[in-house]
């Protein structure tokens, strides 16, 4: 409407233009003021050279506006003369940008129409910069979040289980469980369900016996036993003195001998952990081979969350282990052992657990192998010492 | 008064030495030589408008104007014949451009060109012995180069009125026929229709009406406004052009336009209203017609308007 309105008078102005090109309807409107001396005193020509180029003090510039609204004439005149002035401007600029040199470059960078724009998008370039710096930075800092605490309470669990061989399994969970924390609710409900079957105090009863070996057939079924328990077998803690059925005299002195290799064995075991104190993880490598694959899913647990610089450490030996593993695994009697040392040690034993000691041709080998054929295959097929488990219980033949 | 006056000499006389100070070429002047120039251009341009103009204002004007074109004029002026050299060697293009613009063809330009030099050194002698020339017109604000282009403009101007008076020729004799028809034309009825006579006189009745009531509108107008819609409408200039004439940007100049038009809209309104005794409802019906008879003869119009000023332009020129 406003446009419209706008229209109607622009169309009004042409047609009085148009009519009073001739009949000068308005004062001075196309009259020179040679015809009407009275009413106009020309501007003259420094006048109106000073209008064109604009260099007039205020007031007399309103004066002489005033004049040239009416005087058609001078009106020409100061047309012609800016015409003119605006031409000359347009060739001196031209001029000079013929002149400009490298200075002239570096100065028109940084002039305001350059500036204007270049600010703006500089400092939005810096902001996206800083943005992206401080996302990094704090993918970092929840790496370490995570990192400081599992790896301090691992390194205090484990110079605490070195310093004592007898520590109880509720502690080493403990210590391990830093570690667990981080992962899935998988890897926890595997962690609780072991942790149950470490709880329990062992008996010397068969069914406690089964319930035990049923939780360590769990332990080693769960990808979770590779990735906490049996990521460190060599933690394992050593079960707490037993209750144990009253031995007969006679079984007195080989249980005796037999606590005795027990002992001797849990200090080489210790020996082997002392190099691995300075890594914890690497300290909670596998020594059984059986327990490879769980290692593999563990260490990829870990890199999951975020504990790539040891898995790093790692991975340089595991090949050769894992190839290690493969000889030095068999299946007997549907067992699987893994060759430890001088012995097989069946991938079913916790370590936690205690063994009944057995020696080849003995009476009591005798009577074991007439019960069970299993164990007598598993006996001949492997030679040396040998830890299976059978029927929940742990028999090491020796 | 005379403290003032004192003051203002004391003005004069530094800042003639400041002028002198600032040209490259002073050409021996003397202060005392300048302050005559330096006292009329702040009389003309500062004191008549203000005549308690501050020194610092006075100052700030002596101080733009223009050092070596004012030495220049001023060494000419008082007959130093090397300046008078400089003069015509550095500035004969110039007038001779200038006088091309003003001119119809090579033969006039070289005519008005020849003729200003004498006009600029004097034909006729002052009391005090030295020749009445343009020269002393010159006061130092604008560039040498400008005023000499409205010299030569005025020239031009003043003898083609002298020349329109004794003769009047073909071209004008045609161009007033032109004028004469579009006069007797109603542009604003003249669409071919065929129109009830009362109907007729009716609408040019209120066609003149509006008309006069618009020119009354643009009489009250401020100067720049009115000098917009003069630059604009009646000399055909565009936008761009009617704005470097006011020392504006063409947007500007646009915005100012639309402005007056809202402006000039209401003023129109309003005399017809109290003057004429229109009706709101009436004032709109006859901006509406008028306009849409003007849209509907607007080709012609413009083609007649051309006319018009190719002719205007033949005879300036």
């Amino acid at each position: 409407m406003k446009q419209a309105n706008n229209n109607e008078v622009d169309l009004l102005l042409r047609s009085l233009a148009t009519r009073g090109a001739n009949e000068s309807p308005l004062p001075g409107g196309s009259t020179s003021g040679s015809e009407n001396p009275t009413l106009f005193a020309h501007l003259d020509a420094d006048e109106l050279n000073s209008y064109s180029e604009g260099v007039l003090p205020a007031a007399a510039r309103a004066r002489y506006t005033e004049h040239l609204a009416d005087c058609e004439s001078c009106r020409r005149i100061v047309i012609g003369l800016t015409q003119a002035a605006g031409a000359t401007r347009h060739y001196e600029v031209l001029d000079e940008r013929r002149e400009s040199g490298f200075w002239h470059k570096f100065a028109a960078f940084f002039s305001a129409p350059v500036l204007r724009y270049g600010v703006p998008a500089l400092a939005l370039s810096a902001v996206i910069a800083i943005s992206m710096i401080a996302l990094r930075q704090q993918r970092r800092s929840e790496f370490v979040a995570q990192n400081q605490p599992t790896s301090s309470p691992a390194t205090s669990s484990e110079q605490t289980e070195l310093r004592s061989t007898a520590e109880s399994p509720a502690t080493q969970q403990r210590a391990i469980e830093p570690k667990a924390n981080a992962d899935t609710s998988s890897l926890k409900r595997d962690l609780q369900a072991d942790k149950n079957a470490l709880d329990q105090p062992p008996t010397a009863s068969p069914g406690a016996s089964l319930t035990k070996e049923a939780a360590a057939k769990d332990s080693a079924k769960s990808g979770q036993a590779g990735g906490v328990v049996a990521l460190s077998p060599s933690f394992a803690p050593e079960p707490p003195p037993l209750p144990r059925a009253q031995p007969t005299p006679g079984e007195a002195d080989k249980l005796d001998t037999t606590s005795n290799e027990q002992t001797a064995e849990r200090e080489d075991q210790a020996r082997q952990r002392e190099p691995m104190k300075d890594q914890p993880i690497n300290a909670t490598a596998p020594q059984d081979a059986s327990k490879t694959g769980t290692l593999t899913l563990s260490t990829r647990r870990i890199q999951g969350l975020g504990v790539e610089s040891t898995t790093e450490s790692r991975s340089g030996g595991k090949d050769k282990k894992e190839s290690r593993d493969e000889v030095e695994t068999r299946n007997v009697s549907g067992r699987h052992f893994r060759h430890q040392g001088n012995a097989w040690i069946d991938t079913g034993y916790d370590p936690s657990r205690g063994t009944i000691n057995v020696a080849r041709g003995s009476e009591q080998f005798r009577s074991l192998v007439a019960d069970e054929p299993g164990i007598r295959a598993i006996a001949e097929r492997l030679g040396g010492e040998i830890i299976v488990v059978w029927k929940g219980k742990a028999y090491r033949i020796h | 008064m005379r403290q003032r006056a004192d003051q203002i000499e004391k003005l004069f006389a530094e800042g003639a030495s400041h002028v002198l100070a600032r040209a490259l070429d002073n050409h021996s002047l003397t202060d005392e030589s300048l302050i005559p120039r330096i006292r009329a251009a702040v009389d003309k341009y500062i004191l008549k408008d203000n005549q308690q103009a501050s020194a610092q204002e006075i100052t700030d004007f002596i101080n733009k104007l223009q050092a070596d074109d004012l030495c220049l004029i001023v060494a000419c002026e008082q007959g130093n014949q090397e300046a008078w050299s400089d003069l015509v060697e550095r500035f004969s293009a110039t007038v001779r451009s200038a006088a091309r613009s003003a001119s119809a063809n090579e033969d006039g330009a070289e005519d008005l060109a020849q003729s200003i030099w004498a006009e600029l050194y004097g034909l006729r002698i002052r009391k005090d012995g030295k020749p009445a020339g343009k020269l002393s017109y010159y006061s130092g604000r604008g560039s040498l180069a400008g005023w000499l282009r409205a010299v030569v403009a005025q020239l031009a101007v003043d003898q083609h009125r002298k020349q329109f008076r004794l003769v009047q020729t073909e071209e004008d004799a045609d161009l007033d026929r032109i004028i004469q028809h579009s006069q007797t034309e109603d542009t604003w009825s003249g669409h071919g229709g065929v129109l009830n006579p009362e109907v007729e006189i009716s609408q040019k009745l209120a066609a003149a009406q509006v008309q006069k009531a618009l020119a009354q509108s643009i009489k009250q107008l401020s100067g720049e406004d009115r000098l917009l819609v003069k630059l604009y409408y009646f000399d055909g200039l565009r936008l761009h052009e009617a704005g470097a004439v006011l020392g504006v940007h063409e947007a500007t100049a646009s915005r100012r336009l639309t402005r007056i038009h809202a402006e000039l809209r209401q003023q129109v309104e309003k005399i017809l209203i109290e003057t004429e005794g229109w009706t709101k409802p009436e004032t709109k019906r006859a901006f509406s017609d008028i306009a849409l008879h003007f849209e509907a003869g607007i080709e012609p119009l413009l083609a007649t308007d051309g006319a018009l000023r190719k002719n205007e332009n033949e005879i300036a020129g």
